[in-house]
């Protein structure tokens, strides 16, 4: 077994001349420091083998990345991630994965990630959903003038029936908000709802110089939908969603 | 951006900075994901981030209580606080404690029951007062579980769009 103490938790890899002294403290209460090799520079801190308390621990692994991000392009790493020792981490992460990791910081380069997420307001959702399909309105009232028992399946209808009709707006509002915001943006990556409450949850790679015109455009959506969908608009993040953007030849891996 | 922000629909023309509860997801599944025969773990990632899910949840509901009680102090130093104020920090009050109910069942299971932990919640303040002797042993059984989610599960819960 690795020897306790010598383990390093990963946060994050940047260009080593944008390496600057980590202010904050990182996971297990310890220092964040960097690790340089061929021109890339990782973010790390000491930690010992013991398990971590991820709800705390991960708040710590928020901070430094924040903190990161404010003055370089970092390249988060997937929270969790422990190496063994440090010349590791200059061996077979930052060597060995030195074009990839390089190339990936030069595309992230200026570029943030903003986050936009839309809600339903379900209650107002399903009245929705009731006034404009007559067949599920029918559906509706003959279930409730019907005895549990006697219309379970009918229930069990009208459910699906709903279900369809949320999925299919859920579609449409995501569709619509992504025609809306992704010539903004460098990439755009829509994420499966959280909830059935929940319109988008969409992630935009965005140049720093863009933000400003990228929060006309979600305001402008915002008025579009601000009956039906209430819209949290998050960031700047470190790119957490586009670190896996996959490299083709000189061009897009994916439009 | 004054100007922005004086119309009525100005708050969504800048994102607003990241709380933890906001971006808990991408944090948790989002990444670089080192290969998993040099790394040495994702420290029982699957179950623990199941529980750090609900207990940022539930920390940032507390929050914004804490943050609601907070401006009713203000309100009642200032005299002409009205009564929809005083009402919002009853309703607030109440619910609060219902909500810690919760919270606190959630942050034993992890942190064992000590209560010095309540810097957990404090973002703003750069809380150095972490470490304590809240590792104990109902987060420590916890760890381990396989890291096989973390190597392939990068790509399985997000889509390319066009």
């Amino acid at each position: 077994m690795t020897p306790a103490g010598s383990l390093v938790y990963v946060y994050g890899v940047l260009p080593a001349e944008e390496a600057a002294s980590a202010s904050e403290t990182g996971v297990d209460g310890r220092a964040v420091r960097t690790i340089t090799q061929e021109g890339l520079a990782a973010l790390v801190s000491d930690v010992h083998g013991d398990a971590l308390a991820a709800a705390r621990e991960v708040r710590a692994h928020w901070r430094v990345l924040e903190e990161a991000s404010k003055h370089a392009t970092v390249l988060p790493v997937r929270f969790g991630t422990v190496m063994e020792g440090e010349d590791h981490v200059r061996r077979e992460l930052l060597e060995h994965d030195a074009d990839r990791l390089g190339s990936l910081l030069r595309e992230l380069a200026g570029r943030v990630q903003l986050s936009l997420k839309g809600d339903y307001d379900e209650d107002a959702l399903l009245r929705d959903v009731v006034a404009r399909s007559p067949s599920i309105a029918a559906l509706r009232d003959r279930v409730r003038d019907t005895p549990a028992a006697a219309g379970y399946y009918d229930r069990i209808q009208l459910g699906e029936m709903v279900a369809a009709e949320v999925a299919r707006r859920h579609e449409e509002d995501e569709r619509s908000a992504l025609a809306h915001l992704q010539p903004l943006a460098v990439r755009a990556r829509a994420e499966p709802p959280s909830s059935n409450a929940q319109a988008f949850n969409l992630a935009f790679l965005v140049e720093r110089d863009g933000v400003e015109d990228f929060g006309r455009a979600v305001a402008a959506l915002g008025d579009q939908v601000a009956e039906r969908i209430r819209i949290r608009y998050v960031g700047p993040l470190p790119p957490y969603s586009f670190t896996d953007i996959e490299r083709s030849a000189g061009g897009e891996a994916w439009v | 951006m004054a100007v922005a922000h004086a119309t009525p629909r100005g708050y969504l023309e800048r994102p607003r900075p990241s709380g933890l509860a906001d971006v808990i997801d991408v944090i948790l599944d989002k990444g670089l994901v080192i290969d998993a025969y040099v790394r040495v773990s994702l420290i029982g990632i699957e179950i623990l981030t199941i529980d750090a899910r609900i207990v940022v949840a539930s920390v940032d509901t507390y929050l914004r209580f804490a943050e609601a009680v907070g401006r009713l102090d203000i309100a009642q130093d200032d005299q002409a606080a009205g009564l929809p104020d005083l009402m919002e920090s009853i309703t607030s009050g109440g619910a609060e404690s219902k909500t810690k109910g919760a919270l606190e069942g959630a942050k034993e299971k992890l942190f064992g029951d000590d209560d010095d932990d309540s810097d957990d919640d404090d973002e703003k303040d750069g809380s150095s007062r972490r470490r304590s002797s809240s590792r104990s042993g109902s987060s420590r059984s916890r760890s381990g579980s396989s890291s096989s989610r973390g190597s392939n599960g990068r790509s399985s819960r997000s889509r390319k769009e066009s």
